[in-house]
C-alpha cells in the first residue's frame, strides 16, 4: 500500500471504531498500519501535523484521537461547533 | 482585558512556528566565576548551615548561601529573589533538585552582607522569605507535588502539609545535628509524581474509598472503555443498569460500569479518563507515612522506604498528628542512630520491630505486605527477632480480631 | 479586601517557614491593584479565586479539580496538562487552569534577565504562579486559559529561545545534577549530556510515540543527587575504575582534627574527635582500607566506589582519573507492580561528547520496547515480564557477574535451542531404537 493510501485507511479505519471510543494508544495505531513503531509515528506524526488527528493527554499517558469529537472534547468545550 | 496577540496566527499555526529547540544551554547561565573554574573544583566544606565554601584549582573560592523557598510561589516571590541575585550575585542564581534556592558570591564581605539581607526579608504574616539552611547533617527542603492546589486525583494537600511539617521541624533546616541527612519527600496520591519511595521519610496522600459511580451521567460525559482501560486491576467493567433518573424521576436503562471494590487500590486513573468516577471523600483520605529509603549509594545500597503509619487523617489547616508522627520518628532517629547512619540503616540495624518500640509506633494487618510477589520477601524467615513490649508476642495475648473497626 | 475569606488557610500564614499562603494573598493584592498597568490576559482575580477555592478544598477535605485532556499546543503531545475547575461559578478566576511545563537549564543555573522575562510573560498570560521546580525538573507554569497556550507558546520560543517540557507518554525533560559545574565529585559533564540528549531527541520529547513516559537523569557521582537510580528507566551515574587518589598529607590533618571530618556536615552534633578507624575504616563496605605506617593504603581492587571515605574526606581524597559512569535501567514509582530501582546494565562507559555510545545504547532500548512494551508498561515492567537476558539480547551485550547480587535461585534456565547440541528436534523412531516401548 502506498504512503498516503495507509494514512487514509488508518483515518478511515479511527473512524469506524470511533463509534464506541474515541483514543486510541500509540500501539493501536502501529497495529492498524501493520508497521513498525518508527514508521508508524511518521505517519501519524504527519497526520497530527495536517491537523487529522490530535493528541490527548492524561498526563501520564497519551493518546490520540480524530479532531473534536468524543464525549471529553465535549466536555471542556474544545469541540469544533456544529455550523 | 483586551486581547493581544504574541503573532501566533490560530488560523495558519504552521506559520512563523518555531519547535523543536529544546532548553537554552546551561553555559549561557552559569556565574562568572562557575564558568572559569567548571571541572576544575578541588573541595568543599560547610562554613555553616546553609553556607557552603567551594575551592578551585586556581585558587578562587565561591561562596554558596543555600535558602528554603515555597516550591509554589508567585512571581513576585520570584522576582524578589531576582533583586537579591542582581544586588550580590553579578545577576545569577540556581535552584536545587530539592526546591532551594542558592546564591553564589566571590568573596566574605559580600557573603556577610548577603546572609544579613536574607534573614531579614519576611512576609507579612512574619515567616522567612528565605530562610538559610537546607545543608550537611540536617534536614533540607521537603520536595512534593501539588495537591489541593490543582491536581484532580490528591488523597490531601501538598503544600500545607509540607508548611506545617517544616514549621515543626524547621530548627533541624538550620541545624546539623543529625546523625546523617535527612530527606523528607511528598507526594499527594500513590501514583506519586514525586517519587517518594526513596525517602528517609516519606509522607503520602492515600485514599481508602473506591470510586462512585455517576451512573445517570457516565455515558454522556465519558467513554465508557475508556474508563474500563485506565483501571491497572481490571477491577472495572461496563454493566447495563436500571436506574431512576433523576432529572424526570422515570426508570430508565443507562450504560455504565461496575467496580469491584475489594480489587480497587484506589489510585484514581479511572477519574483521570472519566470525571464521572469520583474517589475523593473527607473521611477516607488521608496520610500514610514511610520511612527508610534512601538514594545514595554510601555505604549500603539504595533502598526503599517502608510503610510505618498506614494512616493519618487530613486534619487542615495544620495537620496536628501528622507533624507529632514525624517529630517522633525524628526523635527517635537522632537519639537512637550512629554517626552516618540513614535513617533506614538505622532502622535495620536496631530492626525494624525495634523501631516501631522506640517511635512509639502502632502496628497493625496493614503494615504487612500483601502485593503480589515481592510480598513474601518482606516477612521473617528466620529465628532472630528481638522481643519489644509494645506488642503481645506471645500465643494467648496475640488472640483478637485483626480489624480496625471504624468509629 | 481580598475576594475570598480564608479563615483555614491564615492559619498556614505563622510559622517560621516560608509562607505560600502569604505570598498567594501578597500577589492576589497586587495584582488587584495592579501597578504597572499590566494588560491581564486571563482573569486579574485568578489568585483571589485559587486562594478561595483551597480554602474550600480545606473546609471539604476534598480536591475541587477535574484533569482536561487537551494538549494546546498545536503539533505537541506534550508539555501542557489540561485542568479544570469543578465550581467554576463561584471561582471563574480558575474555570480553566492548565499547567504547563518549561525544559529548564541543566542544573537549574540562570541569569536574572532571563527569569525576568519569564516573569513578566507568565503575570501577563498566565496566573503568576509557577513551581521552581517540578518534580521532574521543569519550570512549572501553573494556571492559565485555553486561547493562551498558543500565545505562551509562541512568546516561549520567538522570544525566549525556549521550549516546552515533556509530559505524557514520551521522552520526559531529562535532568541532572550539577555536575563539574560545582562539585568536585562529578565524575562527567552530567549538563552537557543532558543538554545534548535533550536536542538530540526533541521528536521524542514532543511527539510520544512510547508505551508510556521514559525518563533519563544523570547523576555525577554514586551519591546520586538527583535519585536517577529510584528515579529514571535510564540511569547515568558517574563513576570511576582506576584508584581514589590520596593526599597523605590531608589524611593526616584530618587524623589531627585540622580539618573538620565530611566537610563540616556534622558541625551541631556532639560527635567527639575525628577517628578514621571508627568513621571511615570501619564503616567501609567492603573493608578494603587500612592504616599502614601512619599512611591510609586503599585495597582498589576491592572497592565499590560508594563514596563515603571521599564524602568524610573529600580534601584528602578523590575519585580516581580514568572517569566515566554506570548505566543502570528501569526505575520506576510503585504504580502498578511495585516500586523498582534501576539495575546495574552497563558497568562502565565513558562520557564523552558526543555521547556516541550512550546514544546508540538508548536506541536499541527504545526499539525493543516500542515493539514489545504493552500500553502503560515502563522499561522496568518489561525487563520484568520479559526477562534481563532479553535486554542483554536486544542491547547485544554479554552477560556477566556484575548484572547480579547473586546468582539465580531456581535452576529454571531457559535454554535457547541453538545453545543446546542437536538442537529440539529429536526422531521419535531413533529413540525407539535404543528404549523400548
Amino acid at each position: 500500500m502506498a504512503y498516503e493510501e495507509k494514512k487514509e485507511m488508518l483515518l478511515k479505519e479511527l473512524e469506524k471504531k470511533s463509534k464506541n471510543k474515541t483514543k486510541f494508544y500509540f500501539n493501536d495505531l502501529a497495529k492498524i498500519l501493520g508497521e513498525k513503531p518508527r514508521m508508524a509515528k511518521k505517519i501519524v506524526n504527519e497526520l497530527v501535523d495536517e491537523g487529522k488527528l490530535v493528541f490527548w493527554s492524561s498526563g501520564s499517558t497519551t493518546m490520540y484521537s480524530l479532531p473534536g469529537i468524543g464525549k471529553q472534547a465535549a466536555a471542556e468545550g474544545e469541540a469544533k461547533s456544529e455550523e | 482585558m483586551a486581547f493581544i496577540s504574541s503573532g501566533y496566527n490560530p488560523e495558519k499555526p504552521m506559520e512563523n512556528r518555531i519547535t523543536d529547540i529544546g532548553n537554552r544551554h546551561y553555559g549561557e547561565f552559569l556565574p562568572p566565576i562557575i564558568k572559569k573554574n567548571f571541572g576544575k573544583w578541588i573541595w568543599h566544606e560547610i562554613l555553616e548551615p546553609g553556607v557552603l565554601m567551594h575551592k578551585a584549582e586556581s585558587g578562587d573560592v565561591v561562596y554558596t548561601v543555600r535558602v528554603g523557598e515555597p516550591r509554589l510561589m508567585t512571581v513576585q516571590y520570584l522576582r524578589e529573589a531576582l533583586d537579591i541575585a542582581d544586588k550580590y550575585c553579578d545577576g545569577y542564581l540556581r535552584f536545587t533538585t530539592r526546591n532551594n534556592i542558592e546564591f553564589m558570591v566571590d568573596s566574605k564581605e559580600k557573603l556577610e552582607a548577603l546572609k544579613k539581607d536574607l534573614k531579614e526579608r519576611k512576609f507579612p504574616g512574619g515567616s522567612y522569605k528565605f530562610p538559610i539552611g537546607g545543608t550537611g547533617a540536617g534536614l533540607t527542603n521537603i520536595v512534593h507535588t501539588q495537591g489541593w492546589i490543582h491536581c484532580h486525583t490528591p488523597a490531601t494537600d501538598a503544600s500545607g502539609t509540607v508548611k506545617v511539617v517544616m514549621d515543626e521541624l524547621f530548627e533541624d533546616f538550620q541545624k546539623m545535628r543529625f546523625p546523617a541527612k535527612l530527606r523528607i519527600s511528598m507526594a499527594c496520591c500513590l501514583n506519586m509524581c514525586g517519587a517518594v519511595h526513596c525517602s528517609d521519610i516519606a509522607i503520602l496522600g492515600y485514599h481508602r474509598k473506591p470510586p462512585m459511580i455517576d451512573d445517570e451521567y457516565i455515558d454522556k460525559l465519558c467513554e465508557i472503555p475508556l474508563a474500563v482501560a485506565a483501571c491497572p486491576v481490571g477491577a472495572v467493567k461496563p454493566k447495563k443498569k436500571k436506574i431512576i433518573s433523576e432529572r424526570t424521576g422515570e426508570e430508565i436503562e443507562v450504560k455504565s460500569v461496575e467496580v469491584n471494590q475489594e480489587r480497587c487500590m484506589f489510585c484514581g486513573n479511572c477519574y483521570t479518563m472519566c470525571p464521572s468516577m469520583p474517589l475523593a471523600d473527607h473521611e477516607g483520605d488521608g496520610i500514610v507515612i514511610m520511612a527508610g529509603g534512601k538514594v545514595s549509594n554510601r555505604i549500603t545500597a539504595p533502598k526503599f522506604s517502608k510503610v510505618v503509619v498506614a494512616y493519618i487523617p487530613n486534619e487542615p489547616p495544620r495537620w496536628p498528628t501528622l507533624a507529632k508522627t514525624i517529630r517522633k520518628i525524628v526523635d527517635a532517629y537522632v537519639k537512637g542512630a550512629k554517626k552516618y547512619e540513614r535513617l533506614g540503616m538505622w532502622a535495620e540495624r536496631i530492626g525494624w520491630e525495634k523501631f516501631f518500640e522506640v517511635c512509639d509506633l502502632d502496628f497493625s494487618h496493614h503494615l504487612i505486605d500483601d502485593f503480589r510477589d515481592p510480598a513474601y520477601y518482606t516477612w521473617r524467615q528466620t529465628t532472630n527477632f528481638k522481643f519489644i513490649e509494645n506488642f503481645p508476642y506471645e500465643y494467648n495475648k496475640m488472640k483478637g480480631d485483626i480489624i480496625l473497626k471504624a468509629k | 479586601m481580598p475576594k475570598h475569606e480564608t479563615p483555614l488557610l491564615d492559619q498556614l500564614i505563622s510559622g517560621p517557614w516560608p509562607s505560600f499562603v502569604d505570598d498567594l494573598k501578597t500577589y492576589a493584592e497586587y495584582r488587584r491593584k495592579n501597578p504597572n498597568n499590566v494588560e491581564y490576559q486571563i482573569p486579574e482575580d485568578v489568585v483571589d479565586d485559587l486562594l478561595g477555592v483551597l480554602e474550600l478544598s480545606y473546609v471539604d477535605k476534598e480536591t475541587h479539580w477535574k484533569h482536561g485532556g487537551i494538549v494546546g499546543v498545536f503539533g505537541y503531545g506534550g508539555g501542557v496538562i489540561g485542568r479544570y475547575c469543578d465550581q467554576p461559578e463561584k471561582f471563574p478566576g480558575v474555570a480553566h487552569f492548565h499547567t504547563m511545563r518549561i525544559n529548564q537549564p541543566n542544573g537549574k543555573y540562570y541569569s536574572t534577565e532571563f527569569l525576568r522575562g519569564i516573569c513578566d510573560l507568565w503575570e501577563f498570560r498566565g496566573s503568576g504562579i509557577l513551581n521552581m521546580h517540578g518534580s521532574t525538573g521543569d519550570m512549572v507554569f501553573l494556571g492559565t486559559r485555553t486561547e493562551q497556550l498558543e500565545e505562551v507558546f509562541f512568546e516561549l520560543t520567538h522570544k525566549f529561545n525556549q521550549d516546552l517540557g515533556g509530559s505524557g507518554s514520551n521522552l520526559r525533560t531529562p535532568s541532572c545534577c550539577l555536575g563539574m559545574s560545582r562539585c568536585e565529585w562529578a565524575c562527567y559533564n552530567t549538563q552537557e549530556a543532558a543538554y545534548q540528549l535533550t536536542h538530540e531527541y526533541q521528536d521524542e520529547l514532543h511527539r510520544p510515540a512510547f508505551p508510556y513516559k521514559f525518563k533519563f537523569k544523570f547523576d555525577g557521582c554514586p551519591n546520586c543527587c538527583v535519585a536517577s537510580i529510584a528515579r529514571a528507566d535510564l540511569s547515568v551515574i558517574g563513576t570511576w575504575r582506576d584508584e581514589i587518589q590520596i593526599d597523605q598529607e590531608a589524611v593526616q590533618a584530618y587524623i589531627n582534627g585540622e580539618i573538620p571530618p565530611n566537610g563540616n556536615a556534622h558541625a551541631d552534633g556532639d560527635w567527639g574527635p575525628f577517628d578514621i578507624q571508627k568513621e571511615v575504616i570501619d564503616l567501609c563496605p567492603t573493608g578494603c582500607m587500612r592504616m599502614e605506617d601512619g599512611k591510609l593504603v586503599i585495597d582498589n581492587k576491592n572497592c565499590v566506589r560508594c563514596m563515603h571515605c571521599i564524602n568524610v574526606m573529600p580534601r584528602a581524597l578523590r575519585p580516581g582519573n580514568d572517569r566515566g559512569a554506570s548505566i543502570l535501567v528501569g526505575a520506576k514509582a510503585p504504580i502498578l507492580d511495585g516500586a523498582q530501582m534501576s539495575s546495574l546494565l552497563v558497568p562502565f562507559m565513558k562520557m564523552e561528547e558526543p555521547f556516541d555510545e550512550l546514544k546508540e545504547l538508548i536506541e536499541n532500548i527504545w526499539d525493543w520496547w516500542m515493539e514489545e512494551g504493552r500500553n502503560r508498561e515502563r522499561l522496568g515492567e518489561l525487563i520484568k515480564r520479559k526477562g534481563f537476558r532479553e535486554l542483554l539480547k536486544v542491547t547485544g551485550l554479554k552477560a556477566i557477574p556484575q548484572h547480579v547480587k547473586e546468582p539465580r535461585h531456581n535452576p529454571y534456565i531457559y535454554w535457547y535451542e541453538e545453545e543446546v547440541p542437536g538442537g529440539w528436534q529429536r526422531d521419535i523412531k531413533e529413540f525407539r531404537k535404543r528404549h523400548l516401548r
